[in-house]
């Protein structure tokens, strides 16, 4: 305020000073003998342009450049106002541009960025180990993650972390009573919650002792959420015994509210890791030494750097390789976030550019619609540029004044975009999720906006309140003084022809990158439609698969034989029922199985993915065996007979005979397995990923009483689908009353397989329904603006004698120009991008004639459809008013 | 019609300062003053045009070199008069014995012969 007043009144006597100056010389001019008007003027003559003096005066007094702001945005503020359509219309469409992707940004940062939700988190790194040269490791979740064995060598022997927890996520578990309750639980290291510096809310979590014996600590620490919703708040529940897999634990403590573990699936259980094989019975990976299991966090000594922890671990890494020749081990280190593993950020990242990219179109379409209405009103305020042009400002001084002008547009449009965005994201992730089928895990995901999300925000709003205004301000500052002030606009402004290149530029753009969107929305609904008509190779329908696990049910091997082989027999007693299967995986179920073989003549292993079917399951799912023979009920007792798939026979032994052919599996250690015999061939069949009929492929006899603690029974049948679930229901309540029993229609396996690309599709059907509504509006807008501008040269015509459909044709021909260029451009480009769609296609080609043809045929009907309401109006002008009015 | 100004500036400001700290040394001066005594003194050679002057005096008031009193002129006006204070005394004498240095530099690379006759 002091400043304002200050500047004000130096301001006035700028004023008189220079009035002052005049005067005198002008007095001078008198005394000279010259009339006073012409004094005057001869002095104002030799003064030169006082608004340009009274300027670079004021430059001498500084912060110029904060005043110049003050008044741009003042002068900004002003033109905006005095156009309410317009610049409604241009913060909208930034809103929308600019919300949308901070919106995706903000899922992205949860997904990805954000650092883990503990205290002092920027304390806490993910180790992570990437193993070089001749790699042999049983693997149960990641490659990177650590054995138990490797996880202690880490612990005791670092000098960098205050502490080293290991974590095993994502371990199923059967919470017992009166309702069996499946949960997502975690095993840890005793020293998890000190490492994370967590900290009970009811009771205690683990201290050394816990993790002392194998076998021996039936301890937990359950989430406030599994205490709140299974247990009802039950204020004494600390102390009292829980069924886990049949086995008694004891709560010794709730977290509190919030803590969700280290892991984007939220946990409900926190037990030692030396109760792995209580929790995971029949399977010890505790003991062994090659196995990757773990995932460790450290929290890092304060003062010690990245460089010094990356040394210092590489020494003890290095010391373990010594007892695994061949193999190289380097450390991946990185701030703890979740999907922070080498594999997950491989996946990651590609889907996370592409999701980016996307969106990040939509608000190129925004910002050239922007521009391109910035562009029209340029030639409405020609005459206001031309007269401050005139006073003496220089063409930088307008430039910055009409970026001053774009960036508060920006801004307006950017802040309220991304205000939505806030408020609105997490209820859309919600209603995504929601969409998923129930098998999918719920993600425990931040998006509430931190200072990467606002910075993003900030970064973009800028940045695209500069591109979209820097080409309409170049242009406008670039104008011809005579003809401005002259009153034809039009051309002094743009120079005709470079005017209408510019407006026809920016409405290609918008077309082909519409069309962009659109092809991939395209595409992906072709996919989908494909994917529920697709030949799976195999009968899907009259198919129900139902899947036991009996692990945690106090089964052992044979009394789950029994059970399971008692269940069979007697469904297949069922009315309707024609054939009965026992399989490890199911067909398109999210169970898989895969291993390495090493083939007679080949170094090289290959990997193939397996499954253990018992003999009636070929006939069950329908696919037939092609040469050779299928399997007989003994054949699992010798083990030795495989039989593989067309393509694995084709790929494996070229032009021979496969039948006889032999494989041998890669055990531990890199001693080699019992050799397989293939003494069948089966049909090709997309049993493992709809869509991909030639993934290596082999099945293995089943039938040993350990296949049955965890199998899909798989029932063929004739007549009606909810007969036979309540017929095998029946029977295996009467069995066993405690197993539960999930029957599902083979069809609604597909449902796994479609629910992320619906997903997809919807997302980038909206984005394109988007892109499509602003590049229309564009396309709407250059046609009636060139309309309206060629009034006289319409008139002129249809005074000559031409009559309304050949000027009709003549808008719409110069309309669709940049319209069909743009949209061959968009075709071209989507062409060579469209493969990233690939894997939600399901076999359908990314060059997919159908999409190909359909959806540039509706964008060019579209497009017409916008340029012929304008064009009209073309068609109405009366010659008489049209060369009047100009 | 700017840049034209603001090169013109850059040209003459080392002299222009010069100049106008000069012609304050004679006793305060306004500024339609000093542009007319610069060119009464220069012999009708020197104009300064306004887009030099005024910002020049700005500059200098802003430096301390000179101070500007408001006075009231024989017809009942307001005038800013400016004078030079200590400081621009100083500079002043620096900036004379610098133009001397420059103007003996230049004089005797534009007539090396004078110079060795001279000494």
């Amino acid at each position: 305020m002091k400043l304002w007043w200050h500047r004000s009144k130096r301001e006035k006597e700028l004023e008189k000073e220079i009035q002052h100056h005049l005067q005198m010389a002008a007095k001078e001019r008198e005394e000279r003998g010259a009339a006073a008007p012409e004094a005057a003027a001869g002095a104002r003559r030799e003064f030169g342009n006082v608004g340009l003096v009274k300027e670079v005066t004021r430059d001498t007094w500084g912060w110029r450049w904060l005043e110049n702001l003050y008044e741009d945005l003042r002068y900004g503020v002003r033109v905006l106002r005095q156009n309410p359509g317009f610049t409604a219309a241009a913060i909208l469409a930034i809103a929308l541009g600019v919300g949308i992707n901070v919106g995706i940004f903000s899922v992205l940062n949860g997904l990805a960025l954000r650092l883990l939700p503990v205290p002092r988190a920027e304390q806490l790194l993910s180790v992570d180990q990437v193993f070089h040269g001749d790699i042999n490791r049983n693997v149960h979740g990641e490659q990177s993650m650590f054995s138990y064995s490797e996880y202690l060598d880490y612990r005791d022997h670092n000098h960098v972390f205050t502490g080293l927890a290991a974590t095993e996520p994502f371990l199923e578990a059967t919470l017992g009573g009166p309702q069996l309750h499946p949960l997502m639980g975690a095993l840890t290291s005793c020293n998890y919650f000190d490492v994370l510096n967590e900290r009970a809310a009811q009771g205690r979590t683990f201290v050394d002792t816990d993790c002392a014996a194998s076998g021996q600590n039936n301890v937990v620490v359950i989430s406030d959420e599994l205490w709140r919703g299974t247990f009802a708040t039950d204020p004494s529940l600390v102390g009292k015994q829980i069924i886990l897999d049949q086995t008694p634990f004891t709560v010794i403590g709730v977290m509190p509210a919030g803590f969700t573990g280290t892991e984007p699936v939220a946990s409900a259980f926190w037990a030692p890791v030396t109760m792995q094989k209580t929790l995971d019975a029949g399977r010890d990976r505790l003991g062994d030494s090659n196995m990757s299991w773990l995932a460790v966090l450290g929290r890092v000594r304060p003062g010690v750097t990245l460089e010094q922890v990356r040394a210092d671990l590489s020494v003890i890494a290095a010391r373990i390789d010594e007892s695994h020749p061949g193999r190289q081990t380097t450390l991946a280190i990185a701030r703890a976030a979740f999907f922070g593993r080498p594999e997950e950020h491989s996946f990651l990242i590609p889907a996370a550019s592409i999701v980016l990219a996307a969106f990040g179109l939509v608000l190129l379409i925004a910002c050239s619609n922007v521009s391109s209405l910035l562009l029209a009103r340029a030639s409405a305020r020609h005459k206001e540029i031309a007269l401050r042009q005139a006073m003496g400002a220089s063409r930088w001084r307008l430039v910055r004044q009409l970026l001053t002008e774009s960036v508060l547009l920006s801004a307006l449009g950017g802040t309220l975009g991304s205000l939505f965005a806030f408020w609105s994201f997490a209820g859309v992730l919600q209603l995504v999720m929601s969409k998923l089928p129930k098998s999918f895990p719920t993600l425990a995901l931040n998006v509430a906006p931190d200072f990467r999300v606002l910075g993003f925000a900030l970064a973009l709003t800028l940045m695209t309140g500069i591109v979209f205004g820097l080409v309409p301000a170049l242009r406008t500052s670039s104008l011809d003084l005579n003809l401005a002030l002259k009153g034809d606009g039009t051309r002094a402004v743009l120079g005709k022809r470079n005017g209408r290149f510019l407006r026809n530029a920016f409405v290609a753009t918008q077309v082909a990158v519409c069309m962009i969107l659109l092809l991939a929305a395209g595409l992906l609904l072709r996919g989908l439609y494909h994917a529920q008509t697709v030949n799976p190779g195999f009968e899907m329908k009259g198919l129900a698969t139902t899947y036991f696990n009996l692990r945690g049910l106090n089964y052992d091997e044979s009394s789950a034989a029994a059970f399971v082989g008692r269940l069979r027999q007697r469904v297949a007693a069922l009315p309707g029922v024609t054939e009965v299967a026992q399989a490890e995986c199911g067909p398109l179920s999210s169970d898989r199985s895969g291993d390495r073989f090493f083939v007679a003549g080949r170094s090289e292993p290959v990997d193939i993915e397996y499954n253990h079917v018992s003999p009636e399951y070929f006939s069950a799912v329908g696919i037939p065996v092609m040469r050779g023979r299928g399997f007989g009920p003994n054949d699992w007792k010798d083990g030795s007979a495989i039989i593989v798939t067309e393509s694995t026979a084709r790929r494996l032994w070229p032009g021979q005979e496969p039948l006889g052919k032999t494989l041998r599996s890669r055990m531990t250690g890199g001693l080699l397995g019992p050799e397989y015999a293939v003494v069948g061939v089966a049909r090709d069949a997309q049993v493992s990923h709809l869509g991909e009929s030639d993934t290596m492929y082999l099945y293995f006899p089943g039938g040993s009483p350990g296949d049955s603690l965890r199998s899909y029974v798989l029932v063929r049948f004739s007549g009606s689908y909810s007969d036979l679930a309540a017929g095998l229901r029946g029977i295996a309540q009467s069995l066993d009353a405690e197993v539960p029993v999930d029957v599902k229609k083979m069809e609604d396996n597909l449902e796994i397989w479609r629910a992320p690309s619906r997903i997809a599709t919807a997302l980038s059907a909206a984005l394109a329904g988007l892109a499509l509504l602003l590049a229309l509006i564009g396309v709407y807008g250059m046609v009636s603006y060139s309309v309206s501008r060629s009034v006289r040269e319409i008139g002129i015509r249809m005074a000559l004698g031409a009559n309304t459909s050949e000027v009709m044709r003549q808008v719409l021909q110069q309309a669709m120009r940049p319209v069909v260029i743009g949209g061959l451009i968009g075709v071209a480009g989507s062409a060579a991008v469209s493969w990233v769609l690939s894997s939600m296609l399901f076999g359908l080609s990314a060059h997919d004639p159908v999409a190909f043809l359909f959806v540039p045929i509706f964008l060019l009907i579209v497009a017409v459809l916008a340029s012929y309401v304008p064009a009209r109006r073309a068609t109405r002008v009366d010659p008489v008013v049209a060369l009047r009015c100009e | 019609m700017n840049e034209r100004y603001r090169n013109r500036i850059e040209l003459l400001q080392g002299t222009l300062d010069l100049l106008i700290l000069q012609t304050l040394l004679w006793g305060p001066q306004h500024g339609f003053g000093i542009s007319r005594a610069i060119r009464a003194n220069s012999g009708d050679l020197l104009q300064v045009d306004a887009g030099s002057l005024y910002p020049a005096l700005h500059r200098l008031e802003k430096q301390k070199w000179i101070a500007a009193d408001w006075k009231i002129s024989e017809n009942k006006q307001e005038v800013k008069v400016y004078r030079l204070t200590a400081a621009g005394r100083k500079q002043l004498m620096k900036e004379r014995s610098r133009w001397e240095q420059i103007s003996d530099a230049i004089s005797g690379v534009l007539n090396p012969g004078k110079k060795e006759s001279a000494s």
